[in-house]
């Protein structure tokens, strides 16, 4: 039907159909599947959700005299610095070494990325080639060499809804869940997500350029606990935490917009982050797979009073019912709430259709497969004798 | 009418029954929203009362002759626009829903009239958007 290049040449010249997916949906019911295809050139999805499994490469630049660091903190946050001489990665869920400071890498991140300055503490391994001990100085994006999100686990592909059956409070990654199924967090913003629009990353792989933190990035690899094959619907979509992507992207040229840090009570620091997928028409198979609804998208509702690996479940629930407000657990009605904020992901996926539209952004063909059989291993713990 | 107050106790007032005088002396009904109260310590009462506007008005000079201080600047929430990202994680905590998540837009809604001041959404908010002035 079209080719990644003929979608390129459109936007050059101003001509390509650009629909967010919410639009798309909405058209595919009007109108169909196939007189869809045969308008729209490229769909576009978002989400804004918290992804801890993100940080920050950053090369400071050498001093004089060089040093090799060995130990660092920025703003207080320790970051990893057991490669190149001043090289360094600060994670996102990074806490500081021994404070109750309600702050982490992710907030760092977000300081440099909106200008402002961040401080340097290092000590370094005195050797003949870097003969400094210390450094204390003050960094911006702009006195730095390389600053790019490296992020090893985002975009998760559906994920869980958390629920509380025990009788105490329990603070959690999806924040408060109250004694008693007192409420419900999901974390996922449903059909909307980059990943429920391609179910089996057909259209999705290595190379494939994207909205990162209101920047320029891409997939660099398949994500951390990447598990395509988690059960599926048969729309393909998967019942619970299932594909994720490994991104990269620059971000000296993001926007703290979209790059938030943020922090959950009793259990520590992490990052917002605002990821937009095009997806391009080239078949109806693409316009087929993005008239996915909130109805046809579930996820486990899973109890956090057992804390083990596997945790009890009370069964499955659709986005639909989800963002209504209200679900039904054990016969008793509860409130839900989002953890990924749907405005926002809509605002993504605005913003990068705009960038489409105005022939500022370009769709890039995958030089690669993402891995569609990837086993999910749990570590068990071997005894020590 | 109703009005909502925050009534400061100096520490040799927390002992009396205000709410028994507003009900007694001047046909005032007293909502406790919130209280702060503790032996010995300036305590703090957000209250709305309810009653005739003469009588209000009379009750609210007899609590400031009392030394009691009297002020309609309540403890409120507040919510800086700039920081929400309307994730809405506050809702699924909100006792009384004030906070809401538009069922359209999906953006944060506050309805101030129904907020107790009960504060659990301030540490719940992972972008420390939400505050309180009590």
């Amino acid at each position: 039907m079209r080719t990644i290049a003929e979608i390129n040449e459109k936007i050059s010249c101003l001509e390509a159909v650009v629909w967010t997916v919410e639009e798309l949906k909405i058209k595919v019911s009007e109108i169909g599947v196939k007189r869809a295809a045969s308008i729209v050139d490229v769909i576009t999805t978002g989400t804004f959700e918290p992804m801890e499994a993100s940080g920050a490469m950053i090369n400071l630049g050498q001093t004089d005299p060089p040093i090799k660091i060995r130990q660092c903190w920025l703003d207080g946050i320790p970051a990893y610095s057991g490669f190149g001489a001043v090289d360094l990665y600060l994670g996102a869920s990074q806490s500081p070494d021994n404070s109750d400071n309600e702050q982490g890498g992710g907030h760092v991140i977000e300081r440099l990325i909106r200008g402002s300055s961040v401080e340097v503490r290092a000590m370094g391994q005195v050797t003949d080639c870097y003969p400094r001990r210390l450094l204390e100085t003050t960094i911006t994006r702009d006195t730095i060499n390389q600053f790019y999100l490296f992020n090893p686990r985002n975009l998760y592909q559906n994920f869980i809804v958390g629920v509380n059956g025990g009788d105490r409070p329990l603070h959690t990654y999806l924040g408060p869940l109250q004694p008693r199924l007192g409420n419900a967090v999901y974390s996922n913003p449903g059909a909307i997500s980059p990943l429920f629009n391609d179910p089996d990353l057909q259209f999705i792989g290595i190379g494939t350029r994207l909205f990162l933190g209101g920047g320029v990035g891409y997939v660099a690899w398949e994500g951390t606990q990447h598990f395509p094959l988690q059960k599926r619907l048969e729309n393909r979509t998967p019942i619970g935490p299932a594909s994720t992507l490994a991104l990269i992207g620059d971000a000296k040229q993001m926007n703290a917009r979209w790059v938030r840090g943020c922090y959950f009570k009793e259990y520590g620091p992490s990052l917002m982050l605002g990821v937009g997928i095009p997806l391009p028409v080239l078949d109806e198979r693409v316009v087929a797979q993005c008239a996915v609804n909130d109805e046809d998208l579930v996820a486990p509702i899973v109890d956090f009073s057992i804390p083990r690996r596997i945790r009890p479940t009370f069964g499955l629930i659709n986005y639909a019912q989800l963002k209504s407000g209200k679900i039904k657990v054990e016969g008793k009605m509860i409130r839900t709430a989002p953890l990924a904020s749907i405005h926002l992901s809509r605002q993504v996926a605005l913003e990068l259709q705009q960038w489409i539209t105005a022939g500022q952004f370009f769709l890039t063909e995958p030089v690669a497969s993402i891995p569609n059989d990837r086993p999910f291993l749990p570590q068990d713990v071997s005894q020590l004798r | 009418m109703k009005k909502r107050l925050t009534l400061t106790f100096p520490r040799r007032s927390v002992h009396m029954p205000v709410t028994y005088r507003l009900a007694k002396d001047f046909n005032v009904a007293a909502n406790i929203i919130r209280a702060q109260v503790a032996p010995n310590q300036i305590g703090k009462l957000v209250v709305e009362l309810l009653g005739d506007i003469d009588q209000i008005e009379a009750a609210m000079d007899w609590m400031r002759s009392q030394d009691i201080g009297v002020s309609s600047a309540n403890g409120e929430i507040s919510i800086h626009e700039d920081s929400c990202v309307h994730c809405g994680l506050c809702t699924g905590i909100c006792p009384t829903e004030a906070l809401s998540l538009d069922p359209k837009t999906f953006q944060l809604k506050f309805m101030r009239i129904r907020c107790i001041v009960c504060e659990q959404c301030i540490p719940t908010c992972p972008v420390q958007a939400i505050s309180t002035n009590l």
